[in-house]
Order: C-alpha cells, then sequence, then structure tokens
C-alpha cells in the first residue's frame, strides 16, 4: 500500500520548514505519495488580514512560482525517491468564531483560487480543474481555542461536494466522520519536522496522481495508520 | 585555599583537554598504506526511522570500491524503516539485499537484528555499519587501506553533523568535542582498543574466533565487547582517522539525554574506578561544581566565566580540525557540558536503560537483562558475570 500524507505546509505559508527540505523529509522517510498544500487565507476578516501581513498565505500574485517549484521539486522527488509530489492549497477561511471557519484541501490544483470567493464558487471551480476537495480539521481538536467548524455544521448543504473529510489530523481523530461513513483520508497537517510522526493515509492503488485521486474519491482501498518512529 | 583547588583542579581538567586535542590531531595526521581490496560484506541492522535513512543507506551503495554487498536487516515488515529499505533495494537490486527476521534469542536487540544477515552474507570481510551513519564514496577504500594481517577490527572516528533542533545540536556538539576527543586520548596514549559500533570491519574467522555473537549477544557495548576480545586474542584493534558521519537533525533534548545517560551507564560498568577521572575532562563543569561549593561571589564568577570562554575557544578549535562548520551554536556548549556533568551521576542511581524499545537492567561489563526480570534472575545474571571473569 502506498504511504501518504496530503496535507503539508512549507515556508510558502506557515510553516517552519523550506519547500525542498519538507520534500526531503517525506522523501528520507519512504513516503510514497504527499501533497503540499499552503495556506490561501482570505483577506476579508481581521485573522487573514494577519496572514497576509506576516505572509503566511500563498497569494494570488506568487501561486505560479509556488507553482513552478512544486512541479521542480515533484520531479527531483520522483527522480530520486520515486515520491509522487501533488501540488495543492489549503483554502483558509479564518473568523473569530469557529462556526464561521472552515479548511478544505484542494488537491491536484492547476489555477489559483482566491479564499474569499463563496464556498460554492470555490468548490465549482475546484471541480473544474478536476482537483480533489477535502475537508479538513471538520470538528473539534484537542487544545485549539479556534476550530473549523462550519464545513460539518453546514454538511447537509455542501456535503455532496466534497470529495474526503479528515477523519484523523496530526495527533486528533474525529469518529463522527466514521459515523456518518464519509469517504476518509488522515493526515499530519505538517508545519514542523516532528509532525512527520502523525496520521497518514494508506491507499491500495498505483502511484499515479488520477489512480489515487479515484482511490480516495470512491474510498476503496483506503487506510489510515499512526506513524511512527 | 578554595582558590587554590579551584585553579589546581580547572588547570588539570584543561591540561587532559590539551592532550585529547593533541592525540585528536596526531590521530587525523595518521596515513595507511595497505592496498589490499578484498571483498566485503556491509551489514546494516535498521530499526525505525534515522535522520536522512534513504541519504544514509543511498551512500554505501555509491562506494568506489570493486566488490561488496550490502545487507539490510529489520525484525519485521511493519518497522518504518522497511519501505525505505525496500526502495534502496529496488534502486541498487544489484548490490542490496534485505533480511526479514526476529527468530534470534540474543537480548541485545542490534545482535538479534544482525544474526541471519551474517549467516547469509558471502564475503570473509564483513563490516557492521549503523542506519545513522552517512560516508563518502571513499569511505571503504581507506577503511581497508587500515586493516593489515595483525589488524583484527578497525573502526572509525564518528562526527556529529547537520542538527537543526536544539537537541540535535547538543548531540552534535557532544560527539565533536567529549566523545571524538575521549576516544582519540585512549586511543593514541593510553593505547586502549576503542571500537565503535557505527563502523567496525572484521574478518569472519576472527570474529568467530572470539566466539562470534554468542559473545556479545547479552551485553548492550556489544562494540566494546568485540574489541576487548580481538584484543585479547592478539589482533590490533584500529582506530581509522576516516571520519563518518552520524547525521542528527531534528533530534529532540529527551532523545539527547536518553542516549547519554545510556552510554554514562555503559562507561561506568566497563570502566569501574576509572569513570570518576571522567569529569575531570569537563572543565565547564569542574570551574561550576567548585563555584557551587565555595559559595557564588564575584571572583568565582569571574573563574567559571573564564573557563567557559576558554573551553568555548578550544571546542572551536576541535570543531574546525574536524572541518566542521559552525555557527552560534557554539554558545550551547556550556550547557551541553554542564548537562553531561549532571547525567554523570545518574549511573550511581539506577541501572536501568532504555534502548531500541526495550528495557534492560544492566550489571558489570554491560551484561544485559530484561527490566521486568525478577530481582533473582538478575541476581543470578550478576553472579554469573561474577564468576565468569
Amino acid at each position: 500500500m502506498l504511504l501518504c500524507d496530503f496535507h503539508i505546509h512549507t515556508k510558502y505559508s506557515d510553516g517552519s520548514l523550506e519547500l525542498r527540505k519538507v520534500v526531503d523529509i517525506f522523501g528520507q522517510a519512504g513516503f510514497d505519495v504527499i501533497a503540499i498544500t499552503d495556506h490561501v487565507v482570505n483577506g476579508d476578516s481581521m485573522i487573514g488580514k494577519l496572514a497576509y501581513k506576516f505572509r503566511f498565505t500563498v497569494t494570488e500574485k506568487n501561486f505560479n512560482e509556488y507553482i513552478e517549484n512544486l512541479k521542480y521539486e515533484a520531479e527531483r522527488a520522483w527522480e530520486k525517491y520515486e515520491m509522487l509530489v501533488i501540488p495543492g492549497v489549503e483554502i483558509s477561511k479564518n473568523y473569530l468564531s469557529s462556526d464561521k471557519s472552515a479548511h478544505l484541501l484542494i488537491l491536484d490544483i492547476k489555477n489559483f483560487l482566491p479564499a474569499c470567493s463563496s464556498y460554492e464558487s470555490i468548490f465549482l471551480e475546484a471541480k473544474k480543474q478536476n482537483a480533489l476537495i477535502v475537508a479538513c480539521h471538520p470538528h473539534h481538536m484537542k487544545g485549539e481555542i479556534r476550530n473549523t467548524l462550519y464545513l460539518w455544521k453546514n454538511r447537509h448543504k455542501y456535503g455532496k461536494y466534497i470529495d474526503a473529510w479528515e477523519i484523523a489530523n496530526r495527533d486528533d481523530v474525529f469518529n463522527v466522520v466514521s459515523l456518518k461513513k464519509y469517504p476518509y483520508i488522515a493526515n499530519s497537517d505538517f508545519h514542523k519536522a516532528r509532525h512527520l510522526y502523525s496520521w497518514k493515509t494508506l491507499l491500495n492503488c498505483e502511484k499515479d496522481k488520477e489512480a489515487i485521486k479515484k482511490c480516495i474519491k470512491h474510498n476503496k482501498g483506503v487506510a489510515i495508520t499512526l506513524f511512527r518512529r | 585555599m578554595t582558590l587554590l583547588i579551584f585553579l589546581c583542579l580547572v588547570s588539570l581538567s584543561f591540561l587532559i583537554y590539551f592532550f585529547q586535542v593533541l592525540a585528536l590531531r596526531k590521530k587525523l595526521k595518521e596515513r595507511n598504506f595497505s592496498i589490499n581490496l578484498p571483498a566485503i560484506s556491509i551489514i546494516k541492522p535498521l530499526k525505525g526511522l534515522d535522520d536522512n535513512l534513504f541519504d544514509n543507506l543511498e551512500s554505501f551503495c555509491l562506494q568506489d570500491y570493486p566488490e561488496y554487498e550490502i545487507i539490510l536487516s529489520l525484525e519485521n515488515q511493519n518497522d518504518p524503516a522497511y519501505r525505505v529499505a525496500e526502495k534502496i533495494r529496488n534502486k541498487y537490486s544489484d548490490k542490496v539485499k534485505i533480511v526479514i527476521d526476529n527468530s534470534s534469542k540474543a537480548l541485545n536487540p542490534k545482535v538479534r537484528n544482525m544474526v541471519t544477515a551474517y549467516r547469509i552474507s558471502k564475503y570473509d570481510y564483513f563490516l557492521i555499519s549503523d542506519s545513522n551513519v552517512f560516508v563518502d564514496s571513499d569511505y571503504l577504500r581507506k577503511t581497508v587501506s587500515s586493516m593489515t594481517e595483525e589488524v583484527g577490527l578497525v573502526t572509525n572516528l564518528i562526527v556529529g553533523t547537520r542538527g537543526k533542533s536544539i537537541g540535535a545540536i547538543l548531540e552534535n556538539l557532544q560527539l565533536n568535542s567529549f566523545i571524538i576527543l575521549s576516544v582519540c586520548l585512549l586511543d593514541k596514549f593510553l593505547k586502549m582498543p576503542c571500537s565503535i559500533g557505527k563502523s567496525m570491519l572484521m574478518r569472519k574467522k576472527d570474529f568467530e574466533d572470539i566466539g562470534g555473537f554468542g559473545a556479545i549477544s547479552d551485553v548492550l557495548a556489544e562494540d566494546y565487547q568485540i574489541g576487548r576480545l580481538i584484543h585479547e586474542k592478539g589482533k590490533k584493534v584500529v582506530l581509522s582517522n576516516y571520519l563518518i558521519k552520524n547525521i542528527n537533525e531534528y533530534w529532540t533534548i529527551k532523545r539527547f539525554l536518553n542516549r547519554h545517560t545510556r552510554w554514562a551507564k555503559i562507561r561506568w560498568k566497563i570502566g569501574g574506578v576509572k569513570y570518576f577521572t571522567e569529569p575531570l575532562v569537563n572543565p565547564i563543569f569542574v570551574s561550576f561544581f567548585i563555584s557551587i561549593l565555595s559559595g557564588i561571589s564575584s571572583l568565582s564568577a569571574i573563574l567559571f566565566l573564564s573557563s567557559v570562554s576558554f573551553k568555548i575557544m578550544l571546542d572551536l578549535l576541535v570543531i574546525k580540525m574536524l572541518k566542521q562548520k559552525v555557527g552560534l551554536e557554539i554558545m550551547l556548549i556550556p550547557l551541553k557540558d554542564l548537562i553531561n556533568g549532571i547525567i554523570w551521576f545518574v549511573p550511581f542511581f539506577t541501572s536501568k536503560v532504555n534502548w531500541r524499545g526495550n528495557k534492560y537492567v544492566i550489571s558489570k561489563n554491560t551484561v544485559l537483562a530484561l527490566a521486568h526480570e525478577n530481582s533473582f534472575m538478575r541476581n543470578y545474571l550478576k553472579l554469573k558475570t561474577i564468576f565468569s571473569h
């Protein structure tokens, strides 16, 4: 089975390590598939404005550079480690209220998606790009003051657009996803080197972008594992 | 009077340090001339993910050496290192084999991991190499050049490198000062056989003459034991000056403390009374300890700070001799030395060690007993050790 992590941050947003170093950390540890998913933050709230001020976000301006560097690293990772690197972003709608906030992974993104657009337009644009949509950390997390509960609370409205839900994020497990029998994956939400040791996804499919997306969408041959040193 | 004792002890401490640096200098200047290049089996016991594991393993596949094989041995397929081993085997299938076996009953988990790999290895010379080392392409050639007829074991000096976290920086500073200097002093001036488990090259014949894995299966310091037994058989134990790199990037402070308390316990169980001389090679701790004992005053503070500055300068010199890059992390040397001074006391309070996920109690010469065994068993093992020497 393929060892995968689809939720990884670099210095392009609020990660502590450069893209190249992040790719090497996962490559050196024997991973088969990773997705780099730096934040694209909404600029229409106070928290969002702070993210722009401190450059904790990919912007429309540097998006092309981000994708170019990801392409270069993907080639290097494939050549050296036979590891597939999927370009992605984490659309981050941050508000003071947990009930209003939501984070979405867009995997295999091609063009920039602004985070302040409406949910419907983000979903439709992502679908147009043949990208995979994953609702991340959709429920309460231990030790977090501010959670991202909007999508869970509005799952009846938006569930049809979401290809998979994070059932586990780093050390948190969301049993509600299991109870609803939603398609699931598990990720590290990697920001620091120590986050390597966390929940991961195992996929029983070919090491190929389309096969991986299909496997997650259909939720066949998906398992999760707690990755330890 | 206190000041006089202070000055004597700190001076003695720096004098020993000076001899250590001299030993390292002499060691680095050594040259070897053997041109024999025998075929070698490299055995790599893997357990868990080391920093830089893929590159570490790959560096052994890229040796400029005519004939060798690499056997990666693991206890089970669930080990996270297995995926990395598999990728390396797929990339270098002509050189690399993977062995999975956990049938050995050895208490030492590293030995347990190597028994089958040794059995299937095909050459007369074999090299035990830890998974956390990275080497350049001339490593085998240069290490083998120390292996002459009268030599039974060749080991290598290690340098710690690429520290990113505090734990890793402390670890590398310790390897690049206290550890490497102590090893060189023992080797050059005290003529004691030093064997370092990270890289040990032997002939199978010599290894079997000392009893093979049977002789080291239930000791923690299997490297020390191999060196000692080979030395007792009349063969030389050579410390090659080829520096192998121990890549420690993201260690936690807990891991640093765990390793060095374990090593301190090993040195206490092996060295006995000689262990009491060890604080003398830690001038910062000596000066700190005396400053506290004599009462904190401006004079003791000046003397302590002078010791700290002098030690930092000397360590910087050593790190330059080892051709390692160093930056502001050098300022962590006093903290590292103080921690090590405290660690020195630990073996007097406990003999328990935690290694590769196993808990043991160690007795003389690092003989192992599982920590959960009852006291009767431990006493039996202690008696067995006493009567076997």
